[in-house]
């Protein structure tokens, strides 16, 4: 993302007292929900749901960060959060486009957009380093890619950790699109519901007027959401992973509960401005 | 039929618009030296190679793009409510946008080099002069694309987002597009062009980048020249290839099955791509072998 | 092969950064609030003041949280400061509904709750074990919420949300309330969240290096709000009356100018050389 690498202060393992508070942060924030606004139960839940899929989906994104940018490691040459970002917002955008044709077809094209995005995006990246660096594809962390068989040991340029993306690192990076672009679908789609059922009544406003109000609310808490799950993500797997065969993939679970807290905590307070 | 006839002009004419942006904006962190690329710019004067390359480091481009486009389509937003003729709007909008960028740009460069005081890099304003107005010039031809790809989704496609959230999703989207394709190719194709071809820097190599041009010095601008010939025209494809498939695929295909055709038109597109991608992947690996033979392999384990 | 991040000593002590910042940024706020009182629109530039306050405050911030070294990039941290602040944000305008002078408090109060679970979360739950992570992540969601609020209440007048989504437009000369051209209905805040983004991490992040000194990096946080504060003069034109935009406008300008000529007069000072037109120095005696 830029010049700064610094130092991976990430330790491994799961803190458990932290990971229990964690999911009490959850707990509270649905049962507050429950009790202030009922009809506001489930969209809480969904948004929850959308957080856990974006920092799901981030952990399989294939990003090399600054080393990528000299075929020094694989993966794609940008920021974990960013890259990750302009997958989901893409999903975003498919998946508010086709918000009015149900919450199921919305997803599945918030899903493809965010898909579309990464699939695109790792061909090219394939393509610039084979066709104009002269560089075949290499994994770093593993010898032999899990899918296709291929093996890596002699495919790695002297002194580098592996270069371009190999196709573990391709299917993961279209895979981490889609859960993305579905995430951030489903935080709007749920946010969205909300305020059209509770603007009209709360506010006295006309069904109409506050269509593009409902909209613009749901869109930037789904960003901004989108973003918070993203980074927290990012500082997780401390900027750099390979995808699903990365060592560091396994680290999922705690950011995966720590986005649900986030996600519950920052969703509670956008429900909660209709009530007030 | 005459509606989606319209949709497909349309989605074609987004994502023309999208292929300029996509290689502009390459182009332009490229001369700017911005994104990852960036960190050896900064690195070489701590490795005693002192320097005349811009260092842009704004954020990466996927951030600094989204507020780009989203100030140009906010400010493009604001003149149209004041009823604006829309195209001024959008012109006023990019180019107030670009100041921005070009203000940003200043303080970068002037802070990044006067906080590498302590391995001599002096910062020179002629290089100040010269490439920020050429970065400013390629950032407008990006974001104003872009912004207005984003009005004619919204007006002629009727997509529901306000103009400047538009213009923050495909920002940032324009700017991990940019950056994930451009960055390699400025990043060891340019930045390390004496290091041999086809072969991933050797990490102990960093920071020794290429300061000297083939007469006289190396100028950020020279950069351009060079990624604009192939990593900038990448950007474009992909970045337009994104806008282009997203569109058609929702305008072609939605009326099919409830809205369950564009999501599968979606599924096979990718699949297509995830095929395309394997394809080149082992041509590369029939056509370039491994760095090391089999036998070399196996002597190095005899050996040890 | 990253570049260590230093963060230069002395300074201000950062506990009086936040209270100035805290206590300067709500004043502004506040000081929008006549725009009610007086029912006039000039006094919509107190906002951006504000954010400007709150930035030069939140760049301190950044700056304890990324010496420590976070694994990605400084932008992140802006990112996520200004994603749960704009939640923070729109809350607290709701606020104004049991009274309009609970709005700024009360966005202190929720974006400090949230950013205090935030914090916890990245430092504890993910193991980053950063001693000052909870606290920073803390303040900079405050410093994300204020910078946002200040820059609405700047672009907008007020910061009460009966008063963000309603706009009027005016169709051949005659004036029609509609929720569309209002400040959050067309979506303004998605500008005013980036420009908050950029600007809280851009100081840190363009000024960092061995030899990067803090008045250097605060001014530029000052540069940095100003300019924003120019562009969201520029969008209040959308909102508010002639007069009050010229206003705006005029201060920005004033402040940007006067924080960017400092700006160069301190990375003039510096610098190791300030050179036009000259030659690569050679360092280490190769060529």
């Amino acid at each position: 993302m830029s010049a700064l690498g610094g130092g991976s202060a990430g330790g491994e393992g799961i803190n458990p007292a932290a990971s229990v508070i964690a999911l009490v942060i959850v707990l509270a924030s649905v049962g507050i929900a429950y009790v202030v606004y009922p009809a506001a139960l489930i969209p809480l839940i969904g948004v929850i749901v959308g957080g856990v899929l974006i920092s799901f989906g981030v952990h399989f994104v294939p990003v090399g960060g600054a080393p990528a940018a000299m075929g020094q490691a694989p993966g794609i040459a940008t920021g974990v959060a960013m890259l990750a970002a302009g997958g989901g917002l893409a999903g975003l955008f498919g998946g508010a486009w086709a918000a009015e044709m149900g919450i199921w077809v919305a997803l599945g094209a918030g899903a493809m957009g965010g898909g579309l995005l990464m699939a695109i995006t790792c061909l090219m990246v394939n393509v610039v380093y084979v066709y104009a660096m002269g560089i075949p594809a290499a994994s770093g962390k593993v010898d032999k890619d899990p899918i296709t068989g291929d093996t890596y040991e002699g495919y790695r340029s002297q002194g580098t950790e592996g270069h371009g993306l190999p196709f573990i690192s391709y299917v993961g990076g279209v895979i981490g699109g889609i859960l993305a672009g579905a995430g951030g679908t489903l935080i709007y789609l749920e946010l969205l519901s909300v305020y059209q059922e509770a603007l009209p009544s709360f506010l006295g406003m006309t069904p109409e007027g506050m269509q593009t109000l409902a909209v613009s609310l749901a869109g930037i808490f789904a960003v901004g959401m989108f973003l918070v799950a993203a980074v927290l993500t990012a500082y997780n797997i401390t900027g750099t992973i390979e995808g699903p065969h990365d060592p560091k993939f396994k680290r999922w679970p705690r950011a995966v509960i720590g986005s649900s807290a986030a996600c519950a905590a920052c969703g509670l307070v956008a429900i909660l401005l209709v009530v007030i | 039929m005459e509606e989606i006839l319209f949709g497909i002009g349309i989605s074609a004419l987004a994502g023309a618009l999208a292929t300029v942006a996509g290689a502009a904006e390459d182009t332009e962190s490229d001369i700017g030296s911005q994104g990852d690329p960036n960190s050896q710019v900064q690195l070489a004067p701590q490795m005693g190679y002192v320097h005349r390359i811009y260092n842009k480091a704004i954020s990466g481009e996927p951030p600094a793009y989204g507020l780009w486009v989203a100030l140009a389509a906010g400010i493009a937003w604001a003149l149209m409510a004041i009823q604006y003729n829309a195209i001024l709007a959008l012109i006023i909008g990019s180019a107030v946008a670009v100041f921005v960028q070009g203000v940003y740009a200043t303080t970068a460069y002037l802070g990044r080099t006067a906080s590498l005081a302590k391995f001599e890099q002096p910062v020179y304003i002629d290089i100040l002069k010269s490439v920020t107005t050429v970065t400013m010039a390629h950032a407008f031809v990006a974001v104003f694309t872009t912004v207005t790809m984003c009005f004619l989704i919204i007006e002629a496609l009727g997509h529901p987002f306000p103009l400047p959230l538009m213009g923050l999703v495909w920002g940032i989207a324009l700017g991990a597009a940019g950056s994930a394709t451009g960055n390699p190719f400025y990043g060891k194709e340019r930045q390390y062009q004496n290091y041999p071809f086809g072969a991933g820097l050797p990490i102990s190599a960093s920071g020794d980048i290429v300061r000297y041009a083939e007469a006289g010095q190396r100028s950020s601008l020279d950069n351009g020249w060079f990624t604009s010939k192939g990593a900038g025209p990448a950007s474009g494809i992909c970045f337009g290839l994104i806008v282009f498939f997203e569109l058609w695929r929702t305008i072609l295909f939605e009326p099919f099955a409830a809205g369950w055709g564009a999501v599968i038109a979606g599924a096979v597109i990718i699949i297509v791509f995830m095929v395309i991608d394997r394809m080149v992947e082992t041509w590369a690996r029939k056509t370039y072998g491994p760095y090391t033979t089999a036998e070399a392999v196996t002597e190095e384990e005899a050996t040890a | 092969m990253t570049v260590k991040i230093e963060a230069s000593e002395g300074g201000m002590d950062h506990n009086v950064m936040l209270g100035i910042g805290l206590v300067g940024a709500l004043v502004c706020i506040y000081l929008v609030y006549l725009n009610t009182l007086m029912s006039t629109e000039v006094f919509a530039f107190f906002g951006g003041l504000a954010a400007i306050i709150a930035l030069w405050w939140g760049t301190d911030s950044i700056k304890n949280l990324c010496s420590y070294g976070l694994g990605t990039g400084v932008p992140s941290a802006g990112m996520i400061a200004l994603g749960s602040g704009v939640v923070a944000m729109l809350f607290a305008t709701k606020l104004a509904g049991i009274s309009p002078l609970l709005v700024p408090v009360g966005c202190v109060v929720v974006a400090a709750i949230l950013g205090a679970i935030l914090g916890f979360i990245s430092d504890k739950v993910l193991n980053m074990n950063i001693p000052v992570m909870t606290r920073m992540i803390a303040e900079l969601t405050v410093v994300g919420s204020l910078t946002t609020l200040g820059f609405t209440a700047m672009v907008a007048g007020t910061f009460s949300f009966g008063d963000l989504i309603t706009g009027a437009t005016s169709v051949f000369g005659v004036e029609i309330a509609s929720y569309a051209s209002s400040v959050i209905g067309g979506c303004v805040l998605a500008t005013i969240f980036m420009l908050g983004a950029i600007a809280i991490q851009h100081p840190f992040n363009a000024c960092l290096g061995p030899n990067e000194s803090w008045d250097r990096t605060q001014m530029c946080a000052i540069e940095c709000g100003a300019l924003s504060m120019i562009v969201i003069a520029i969008m209040s034109l959308a909102f508010l009356s002639l007069p009050a935009v010229v206003i705006s406008f005029v201060i920005s300008i004033i402040l940007w100018g006067w924080s960017y000529s400092e700006l160069i007069k301190l990375s003039k000072r510096d610098a190791f050389a300030w050179l036009d037109s000259q030659p690569i120095r050679e360092v280490g005696g190769e060529q």
